[in-house]
Parts: structure tokens; C-alpha cells; sequence
């Protein structure tokens, strides 16, 4: 079953390229530590979810690119090209000469409903394109215009239109120090817009992946590029193709259907975060060496400890004893807080993946009460190596750790609220006051879902 | 020629026949017991009980056997049989008086299944039910799927009370695999249009999945109008391989069991269990009458009940089968229905009386409303009466129908064209949304009703879909 990415604005489309260029890469990847035949149903199980077949050969990725810019189009689509290797479809872009001024209302109020028909026949004919839909993968930023505003927009018109399908939005969570002034504001209209009509949001945070790049990569002068190639790889773990069930070999033929269902069939707790052990330069890949149970202890610890990388993990964070509550309800401003989880995801792959055990992570500590480790973990497998770490581990999870961000940027939009700064940029273009206190209303009933697990 | 001298019945005939009949039964019926257990039960004794018990509950349940024994207890089993069975009528109270463990009990057991045995076809209905199909198919109503309703999802045990997010996680799961399902149901019908050698063994892996909540989601979902009607080329590239001449090409199933041979293997594994239930079941026919007779001293053995018991096991004539059952059941049914329709007048009248004394004497303006609520009525009671006698043409048929391919004009004696099946099948769709619509309406009503109710209240309802 296949999933269409749409590409939003300048952080969706390089991302985008990014993820497409991951995922082909891995699945032509020689080796792979297993036998062809697995790596031709490996490969054909990629190719069907993500690349469309061309007359010549070469193939399309199932993508519209959406921005109000051209320049990053052009360059996404002369770098795909470029390669030889695959490609975007040529008529698969929509593209504007005037931007959004990183403004949110721009983007909803004003691209959208202009641009929604020609939008909506791009995807329309994405879609006709595949045999049979699994579902949207929207990737897009939360702060800029284009992508948040517009980003909305479309999700919302999706949910319209193709309402048995399912979508997913990659978010790109800004920097806490971000140069945007109102990307506070923008954050917030983008997630209470996204809650209501999109199924899951899977959100990585620029400050968390910025780290990663400097600690773990060793990257000196640290580039969007980097980022967005650390992002990519990231992605590609989770979604590229593993076992049905334990013992089959068969591949998954719905990963998206059923992530979401295992993940996020909750309609106030939707937030999902991506965690992946190890990630480093490819240089040092070849000196390192890895057993199942040192990753799977690190992932487990990096969960409950809330840490994003396997570096500078706080190994003090227990989980609380069972029977008793975890110490007192979480508070924002707690530092050292026993992250709970709704439900998690394990993704593994590569050598001896059969002999991996997970059953740290099936402890009844680590999630909330009402939800049995039965019911909310799963573990996913495939030996089929991913690029070229002999051993892999991803992790996919609905639990606390995005709530202090969350905590933070409500707080700082409120605050501007507040003294009603730049708000007549937003009324200007249809976003009332009414949007601002519906959007603050239904974050903070998330927060504190969330906060009471 | 002389007279044939009369063959003596051999005795040890008689001893044999009454476990070959057993036997026989056992075959049949999915999941049941050895002839041994049936002997014990008689005596009550206590290693019977618990495979009666998962017996009763594998025959009253429409799920197939394997999937529906994983996930009950033998005390969930005990509890569902019993109601079940006391919803269908089963008049002796000892069986609802057995412990719920599902430790005793054989011999009421033994009397349940042999009144389920004597109401009606049950090997035959069991049968039907798990019949292997080899054609491509499409339901035409859904009255297999609303007549049983299935046993109740294993509950979760809790002391005090469930915790509703629980619920709302269950909820959306089942919303999420509800759609999962759809978009794997349109995948089958694009892979049916589309280049049938290269994708077959998706489309036949899918519906093997899909088995089991088929029924329920074809009802709802035909192939959308945006999407090309199915070309069914498989049906157009094997023309004139099927034996059957009335059929005349291969289905989805008889063609992957010619490419695939594990496949068909399995398929043909199936069809020879199906085969040696089907011949069990000739030779149960053959042979019940001297299960009968035994269950009549069954019946001896159990002591008195307090109320008269209102059952005897039938023992059905030779010869006569299933023919005479539905004659006396009807009659039966008739005399129920004209006795309720005499209740419910009486009632009405009453009623009514009572309503006019207390509202009589109103304004013109409440006479104008009563008037308007009558011609309101009227006028439904004639739509469902025109609806009714639309339908009532056409014979309307039931259960699945194989999908075929047909140049001819006419459709066969027992055939309907596909797409007076699908208009019939979206009417009923449209129907069921608006009354969806209107309970949800309903609720909403009640919704706002309660917010009104406590003033200091403030009500933060979920983030609309």
C-alpha cells in the first residue's frame, strides 16, 4: 500500500528530498546482511510504498511539492534529477512567485482557499497513481508561513476530501531561540488546527536534532542540510519495511495503518516522538560494534529519562516502584521527571534481530495505568540491515516528553496574546482573537491530558 | 421361491450403533467431544462438563471455532451459552442454576444439545456457515451478520470502575482498523481491475485476512464512484476454463489455486475437511434415531424438576427430515403474532382513551398541531408501505452470491444482476447514515440539555472531527 508525501514549504520540500534520498538509498544499499531474494522483497516493499514506476525506468517519488517560493522547489527538484537515480514527477509541484511572510494567517486564509484547487488535483492525481492508498505523510514546519499556515489548510482539506484515509503530519518543532518573532503564535494555530484533523503528529524538534549533529555526528559548522539528513534517517528507520508478524517474513503491507493504530487511536493524545540508537558519522560506523541488549537498554533509558540521543543519558531517572504512584503529578517544572508513556513502538533491524529481547520495555512501570504493556507496546523486526549499521533500533512514542515544549511555547504565545502584539497581522487576514482562545482552550487541555497519565 | 427367512437384528449390532451414531455427531460439529465424553455425561460425571460446555458455545456462536476459543475463558463460554440459550427459550432451569467454572452439569448439557439438535438443522446450518467458497463474492443483505449477534468481547475484569480513557482508546482502535480494513478492501477491487498475473497473490492474502469482517464492511462499501468499476479481467482472460459451463471462467480463488500449489494445497485440505464433516453429517442423518432413543434415557436419569418440563426430545420421522419442522414452527409463530397484535391493540386503545380524556379540550392552535403530527404519519406509514411493496417484487435473495461474468441477457433462475444488488445495498447504506445521523443529533440534544443544567458549569467538549 502506498503513502503520498506532500511537501510543504522550504523546511517540508528539503526535508523531503532528504527522506526520499534516505529511503532510496537504503533499499539499493548492497549487502545488507541478508540473502538477495530478501533484499529484492525488501526492495520491492520500499519502491511500492514511496516511488511510482516511469516509462524509462527511473522512479517517481509519490510527492507533490507545495511552497509559495520557487527557488527551493527548483533546487529539490535539480538535486532529485541529479542523481540519476530517482526522481520527482515533473508536473508534481506547485509553486507561487510571492511567499507567505511567515505568516500563519497568510498561509490559511489566504493561499489556501486560492490555491486549493490546483493543490487538491495534484494529490488527486497522486493518488490515482496508487494501487491502493494507505495514506498522507504531510511534512512541514510549525513556524514559518507557508508551511504552517498552508500546511493546515491542506491537512484540513484532506480530511474533507479522502476522510477514510489516514494522515500523518511530520512536525518540524522550531528552535527555542528561533528567529521568527511569532512563531510562538504560528506553533500554536498550526497544532490546534492539526489536532482536529490530522491522526497523528510525529514532531521533531530542531534543538534535539541541532545536539545530535554536534555530539553525536561531530559536525563542526552544523547545517540545515545535516539536520535534515539526521531527520531523513531517523524517518527512514521507522518507515521502511519489516515483518507482518512474528515469524513471518513477509513484509508489512500497512505500516502507516498500523503505526497509528498501535500508537495514537486516542483522539487528546496524538503527539508521537522518534527516537534512534545509533546514530553517528558514517566514519566511526566501521569501529563500532553492537549488541541487541546495549541498545535496547540505552533506548530504554533514553525514554524514561526523556533524553534524545545516546549521549548524556541521565541513568538517576527510575521508574516509579509498582503499586505506588509515580512521585506526585507531573509538573512542568520538574528537571529530572520519570517520562510516561501512552504507548510505544520498537522498531529493529539487522542481524539476529530474532534473538533481541525487549521485555524491558514491557514493565507496567513505564506506562499509564489504564493502558497494559499487552496492548500498548509492539515491536516490529526485519534482518534486513538498515544502510550500513549492522544493528539498528528505532523508537516510535506517544508519552510525556513533548509536553515541556509544548508547556513552553503556549506560554510564551500567551504572553504575547496577552499584551496583544502583532496580533492585527493575523486579523488582518480572518484569524480572530476567538482562533487565538480556541487554540490556546484545546493545547492546554492536551497539556494536561497529558500531564495526567 | 420360497420365503426369505427375516434376518435376526444381530445384538452386537445394536451395541455398536448407538456410539457409531456418536460418533458420527461428533464429526460433524465443529469441535466436539469423543463418543466416550457423551457416555460420561450421562452419569454426570464431572471430566464431561467442561467440553460440553466449550462444545455448546463453538455451535451457538457465528464465529468460526478457532479464532472464538483463543480468547475466552471457560467462564466467559459458561456465561454466554447460558444466555444464550435462555434467550432462544430453553425452558429447563437447572441448566442456569450449574456453576459458572463450568465443572458440572454433563447431563443437562447433554439435554441443551439435544434440544438444539431437535429445534432445527444444526449440523446443516453449522455447515453452511463454514463452507469453503470458491467463487468471488459479494453479500447481498446483511442478515447472517445482524440475525447473530456474536458473543461479547472478553470484558476486562476491573474492581471499580473502568477508566473511560481505556474506552476511548478501544474506540479509536476499532475506528482505525475499521478504515485500515476499507482501504484494504479498495486495494482488492483496484488489484481485481488491474494486471491479474502479477498481483494475485496480494489480492487472495487479503481476503483470507479480510475474511472475517467482510460481510459487515461490504455491506457498507461497494467500490467508490471515483474509481473505475472493476474490469474483473481474470473473469474475461479465463473464459472457457471452468468446467461448469453455467459459470464459465475461473474466480480469484480457483485461479490462485492453479498458479500457487502450497495455496492450493491448503485449499484442498480445506475442502476435504469440509468433505468428511459433509459425509459425518449424511451418516448422523442415517443413524440419529437411535441417539434419540437414548437420550430418552437420559432424560429418565435426571431427577424431577420442581416446574413440569415443558420438553421432550422430538424424535423426527423417518423419512419425513426437516419437511414437517417449519409447518408446526410456523404455525406456532402465527398463533404468537395474533395474540401479541390482539395485546397491542387492546393496549393502543387504552392508551389513547387515557391521553384524550387527559388533553381534550385544548386550543384550536394544539388541534392544528395534532392534525399536522397525523398528516405527518400518514405520510411516513405510506412511504414504508410503497418501500415495502418495491421490494416485495423482486424474491429478494439472501446471503452471498458468487460474482460471474456473463454475456447472457437474462440473469440465471437464481441470479441478480450485480448492480441491482449494490443499488439495493447503498439504499440500505443511506438509510442506516440517517438514522445514525438522527441518534447523534439526539445525543447532541441530551448534550446540551445537561450543560443547561448546571449553570456554574463550565463544559470543555472534545476537539471536534
Amino acid at each position: 500500500m502506498s503513502i503520498v508525501t506532500v511537501q510543504l514549504g522550504q523546511c517540508g520540500n528539503q526535508i523531503g528530498f532528504e527522506v526520499f534520498d534516505a529511503l532510496f538509498n537504503d533499499s539499493h544499499c548492497p549487502g545488507g546482511l541478508c540473502s538477495k531474494r530478501e533484499n529484492e522483497a525488501y526492495q520491492a516493499s520500499c519502491k511500492e510504498r514511496f516511488f511510482s514506476e516511469e516509462e524509462n525506468g527511473v522512479p517517481v517519488a509519490r510527492a507533490v511539492l507545495v511552497d509559495m517560493e520557487r527557488k527551493v522547489i527548483s533546487q529539490t527538484l535539480s538535486k532529485a534529477a541529479r542523481s540519476g537515480r530517482w526522481k520527482y514527477g515533473q508536473h508534481s509541484c506547485f509553486c507561487q512567485k510571492q511567499g507567505s511572510g511567515n505568516n500563519w494567517a497568510y498561509g490559511y486564509s489566504v493561499h489556501g482557499p486560492r490555491h486549493k484547487e490546483s493543490i487538491m488535483n495534484l494529490i488527486q492525481k497522486e493518488v490515482e497513481k496508487c494501487d491502493s492508498l494507505s495514506g498522507f505523510f504531510i511534512i512541514m514546519s510549525m513556524a514559518g508561513g507557508t508551511g504552517s499556515g498552508l500546511g493546515a489548510f491542506v491537512t484540513q482539506n484532506l480530511q474533507d476530501q479522502y476522510s477514510s484515509a489516514l494522515k500523518m503530519n511530520h512536525i518540524i518543532w522550531p528552535y527555542g531561540t528561533g528567529e521568527v518573532i511569532v512563531q510562538n503564535y504560528n506553533s500554536i494555530l498550526t497544532l490546534s488546527h492539526l489536532y482536529r484533523s490530522s491522526d497523528a503528529l510525529l514532531v521533531h524538534e530542531n534543538d534535539a536534532v541541532h545536539k545530535i549533529c554536534a555530539k553525536l555526528m561531530n559536525i563542526k559548522q552544523i547545517s540545515f542540510c545535516d539536520i535534515n539528513q539526521v531527520l531523513a534517517h531517523q524517518l527512514g528507520s521507522v518507515f521502511q519495511p519489516t515483518y507482518s508478524r512474528e515469524g513471518s517474513f513477509h513484509y508489512r503491507r500497512n505500516p502507516l495503518g498500523d503505526l497509528m493504530e498501535n500508537l495514537v487511536p486516542h483522539p487528546e493524545f496524538k503527539m508521537l516522538g522518534v527516537r534512534n540508537i545509533p546514530q553517528m558519522s558514517e566514519n566511526s560506523l566501521a569501529y563500532s560494534t553492537f549488541t541487541w541488549a546495549g541498545l535496547l537498554k540505552h533506548l530504554r533509558q533514553m525514554l524514561i529519562s526523556n533524553a534524545k540521543m545516546e549521549e548524556g543519558i541521565d541513568w538517576q531517572v527510575r521508574p516509579p516502584l509498582s503499586g505506588l504512584p509515580p512521585l506526585g503529578k507531573m509538573s512542568v517544572n520538574k528537571e529530572t521527571h520519570f517520562n510516561t508513556s501512552i504507548a510505544n513502538l520498537v522498531i529493529l533491524r539487522g542481524k539476529d534481530v530474532h534473538s533481541a529481547d525487549v521485555g524491558a520495555f514491557k514493565d507496567p512501570a513505564l506506562y499509564t495505568s489504564w493502558l497494559e504493556p499487552v496492548h500498548a507496546f509492539n515491536v516490529w523486526k526485519t534482518q534486513r540491515a538498515f544502510r550500513k549499521y549492522e544493528k539498528s533500533a528505532a523508537l516510535v512514542s506517544n508519552s510525556q516528553s513533548l509536553v515541556k515544549p509544548l508547556d513552553m511555547i503556549v506560554g510564551k504565545a500567551w504572553n504575547m496574546f496577552a499584551s496583544r502584539a502583532y496580533l492585527h497581522q493575523y486579523t488582518k487576514f480572518g484569524i480572530e482573537e476567538e482562533d487565538f482562545l480556541d487554540s490556546f482552550t484545546l493545547l492546554e487541555q492536551v497539556i494536561a491530558s497529558y500531564c495526567n497519565l | 421361491m420360497g420365503r426369505r427367512r427375516r434376518r435376526q437384528p444381530d445384538p452386537a449390532d445394536a451395541a455398536r450403533a448407538l456410539p457409531e451414531a456418536i460418533a458420527a455427531l461428533s464429526r460433524t460439529l465443529p469441535a466436539a467431544p469423543s463418543p466416550e465424553i457423551f457416555r460420561r455425561a450421562k452419569f454426570d460425571r464431572p471430566e464431561a462438563a467442561p467440553a460440553l460446555w466449550r462444545l455448546l458455545f463453538h455451535v451457538l456462536s457465528p464465529l468460526s471455532a478457532d479464532s472464538a476459543s483463543v480468547s475466552f475463558t471457560l467462564e466467559a463460554q459458561v456465561r454466554w451459552v447460558k444466555s444464550v440459550l435462555h434467550s432462544q427459550g430453553y425452558p429447563r432451569l437447572a441448566l442456569v442454576q450449574l456453576q459458572d467454572d463450568g465443572s458440572q452439569g454433563g447431563r443437562e448439557l447433554l439435554l441443551a444439545l439435544a434440544w438444539l439438535l431437535a429445534r432445527g438443522p444444526l449440523p446443516e446450518r453449522l455447515l453452511t456457515q463454514s463452507h469453503v467458497r470458491l467463487g468471488d463474492e459479494m453479500p447481498v443483505c446483511e442478515c447472517e451478520a445482524l440475525a447473530s449477534p456474536g458473543p461479547p468481547a472478553p470484558r476486562v475484569e476491573a474492581e471499580g470502575s473502568v477508566d473511560i480513557r481505556h474506552l476511548q482508546w478501544l474506540m479509536g482502535k476499532l475506528q482505525l482498523r475499521w478504515r485500515n480494513l476499507m482501504a484494504g478492501q479498495q486495494e482488492q477491487c483496484a488489484l481485481l481491475g488491474k494486471n491479474p498475473w502479477q498481483r494475485i497473490f496480494c489480492s487472495t492474502r487479503l481476503s483470507w485476512n479480510l475474511s472475517g469482517l467482510q460481510l459487515l464492511l461490504l455491506c457498507g462499501t461497494c467500490p467508490p464512484a471515483d474509481l473505475p468499476a472493476p474490469q474483473t479481467q481474470i473473469h474475461s482472460y479465463t473464459r472457457g476454463c471452468h468446467s461448469d459451463r453455467s459459470l464459465g471462467h475461473l474466480s480469484v480463488t480457483e485461479t490462485e489455486l492453479l498458479r500457487d500449489p502450497e495455496g492450493g494445497r491448503q485449499l484442498l485440505q480445506r475442502l476435504e475437511t469440509e468433505n468428511a464433516r459433509l459425509e459425518a453429517a449424511l451418516e448422523w442423518r442415517h443413524r440419529e434415531l437411535v441417539f434419540w432413543r437414548w437420550m430418552d434415557t437420559v432424560l429418565d436419569t435426571c431427577p424431577l424438576e420442581a416446574s413440569p418440563p415443558t420438553f421432550l426430545p422430538r424424535i423426527p420421522e423417518p423419512g419425513a427430515g426437516a419437511a414437517g419442522l417449519p409447518v408446526r414452527e410456523l404455525q406456532a409463530l402465527q398463533e404468537e403474532l395474533q395474540a401479541l397484535q390482539e395485546e397491542l391493540r387492546k393496549a393502543v386503545e387504552a392508551r389513547r382513551a387515557a391521553w384524550q380524556a387527559a388533553v381534550g379540550g385544548h386550543g384550536p392552535e394544539w388541534r392544528a398541531a395534532r392534525r399536522a403530527l397525523q398528516v405527518a404519519v400518514a405520510q411516513d406509514l405510506a412511504a414504508l408501505q410503497w418501500a415495502w411493496e418495491q421490494g416485495k417484487g423482486q424474491a429478494r435473495p439472501h446471503g452471498p452470491r458468487r460474482l460471474v461474468r456473463t454475456e447472457a441477457r437474462v440473469p440465471g433462475r437464481l441470479g441478480l444482476w450485480a448492480t441491482e444488488a449494490t443499488e439495493a445495498l447503498r439504499a440500505r447504506e443511506a438509510c442506516l447514515e440517517a438514522m445514525l445521523h438522527q441518534l447523534q443529533g439526539q445525543c447532541r440534544q441530551e448534550l446540551a440539555r445537561l450543560v443547561g443544567v448546571r449553570p456554574g458549569l463550565i463544559w470543555v467538549p472534545p476537539p471536534a472531527r
